[in-house]
């Protein structure tokens, strides 16, 4: 087991995760909110996985040896590609004959999840094994990230402070911003998409465990904490960084896996939420 | 007295397929209009087609440009799970007349709070609006509703789910509304008497029956008319009861 004093010395390795783990935990937080009020936290789960997919995919293409192919398929830009393909097909297609939505998505997911699987075994680069795509084993990331991430990150703020407003009400009551002529699909599509994104990159630094659980977890624990909506986003990103940089250092001083680390934390939010608000719900 | 919305053979339905129609039809400003009919009977779908939430099966709707719908939906309609206040609610209304990606200003923050005072809701504004009573929600949502500087309210069975005395609150609330606003009302509503009462015109609608009858409350409102309809004994004379001159 790692000291304190040890941890702060360690600075310099841990610096770049952290950053990374807070800027994803904060968006993920936030836009999980929307995830969770819409009701669609499976679709994040299945984003998750296809996001591991474009990454397990572009490790297997690379392996083969395929010269320029090979070369020219790069993890990060996969994912996105398949994960942002996966949205836009969730956000305009909602009805299928015979079988609701939600058994579609399960579908989604649990293709990505096999494909994961199947690939990870044939992976043939050893750094890249399966269960650090899939859990998360971000105790050291590529030094761009820290830069990708929070970048991603804020543009994702940028745009949700300009359409805010506006993702609420197509959120909260689609039939009357149709009726005021809102551009809907638009709306619909660019939320999902931003999500998408959010969580491909966040997927491929740190797995699709800790991003599948910043999206449904920290939203959860806020929406128990209060009832104001604004303070709802505020709470559900503070508690998202909370469950990364806590994950990360129990992570690094009990030598535990990362991505779990951060899940657990994130779990743990909400399970003090839960018991605040018991006794309070019943007053 | 200027058309706000006409229908010309309009068709109405679902994926293309028609439950009832051709059907002709013009709402002007100012008037009150109450959509009778049994249950899925074709009042919303028609109520949808006005509005231009669903395209018709065949036919025009034609609608006045830059027309401002101000819409109450049914309670039902709202998920819970959202946390929002009653302010939040009442202000979505205002974006009616605000685009997209444009915030509220001060003026729509006065307008916004003026509706909520004049639907006696201003006490109500930072209370959630799922903790609400129905008779809450409902004035709630005509404070919405009004927000919008409507040149039509459209309310959908606005009155379900409230107890008499809140049904009587509600509807002079909308009738006062109108009188001030001069904008017109449209109202869905299963209840013969409220139409009776409040509406100057009144259609009926069972697109089951293929029924589809459109003229002054004093035409339609007639024992023999709504016996025909419903199928039941009604006595005309028991409507005048509840303040209408049938």
């Amino acid at each position: 087991m790692t000291t304190l004093a040890e941890f702060m010395n360690s600075y310099f390795l841990w610096r770049d995760p952290m950053i990374v783990g807070a800027a994803a935990g904060a968006i993920c937080g936030f836009l999980g909110v929307y995830v969770v009020l819409r009701r669609i936290i499976f679709v994040s789960a299945a984003l998750t996985q296809v996001s591991s997919l474009g990454v397990a995919l572009s490790f297997y293409i690379e392996g083969l040896g395929l010269g320029i192919l090979s070369a020219s398929v790069h993890p990060f830009v996969f994912s996105i590609v398949l994960t942002v393909a996966a949205a836009v097909f969730f956000a305009l297609k909602k009805d299928y004959s015979r079988i609701s939505r939600e058994g579609i998505i399960g579908f989604g997911f649990l293709v990505a999840a096999g494909a994961v699987v199947i690939l990870g075994d044939r992976i043939t680069k050893g750094s890249h094994d399966i269960a650090s795509i899939l859990f998360g084993s971000a105790v050291v990331v590529d030094p761009a990230d820290a830069y990708i991430i929070p970048g991603i990150a804020l543009a994702a703020a940028a745009i949700q402070f300009i359409y805010m407003k506006d993702f609420i009400f197509v959120s909260f009551d689609e039939e009357s911003a149709r009726l005021f002529k809102y551009p809907v699909k638009e709306l619909n599509a660019g939320l999902l998409i931003m999500i998408a994104v959010v969580a491909a990159a966040a997927t491929r630094a740190l797995g699709a465990l800790p991003v599948f659980a910043f999206l449904a977890l920290p939203p959860l624990a806020a929406l128990y904490i209060t009832e104001r909506l604004r303070l709802v986003f505020l709470l559900s990103a503070v508690i998202g960084v909370l469950s990364a940089v806590l994950g990360y250092f129990f992570s690094f001083v009990l030598s535990i896996p990362t991505g779990a680390s951060m899940t657990i934390c994130a779990c743990v939010f909400f399970i003090a939420a839960l018991v605040w608000r018991g006794p309070r719900e019943h007053a | 007295m200027q058309d706000l919305i006409e229908l010309k053979d309009v068709t109405i339905g679902y994926d293309g397929k028609g439950v009832l129609g051709p059907l002709d039809l013009s709402l002007g400003r100012g008037g009150f209009s109450g959509i009778l009919g049994p249950n899925g009977g074709g009042k919303s779908t028609l109520l949808k087609t006005m509005l231009g939430l669903l395209p018709p099966v065949s036919g025009t709707v034609e609608r006045k440009p830059g027309i401002v719908f101000g819409y109450v939906p049914q309670n039902e309609n709202f998920d819970p799970i959202f946390p929002v206040s009653v302010e939040e609610v009442v202000s979505m209304g205002r974006y009616a007349r605000v685009p997209a990606g444009k915030g509220l200003s001060k003026t729509d923050r006065d307008i916004v709070r003026r509706s909520m005072e004049k639907a006696g809701v201003g006490h109500l504004g930072k209370r959630a609006f799922r903790s609400l009573s129905g008779g809450e929600k409902q004035r709630t949502l005509l404070a919405r509703a009004v927000s919008g500087e409507p040149d039509a309210l459209v309310l959908d069975e606005p009155t379900a789910s409230i107890d008499v005395k809140g049904e009587a609150e509600i509807m002079e609330l909308v009738e006062s509304i109108r009188k001030e606003s001069g904008a017109a009302v449209i109202m869905v509503s299963h209840f013969l008497r409220t139409a009776a009462r409040y509406a100057d015109r009144i259609i009926l609608i069972d697109a089951e029956k293929g029924v589809f009858r459109e003229g002054a409350k004093s035409e339609l409102l007639t024992g023999g008319m709504l016996a025909d309809f419903f199928g039941l004994p009604v006595n005309g004379y028991s409507v005048p009861d509840f303040g209408g001159d049938v």
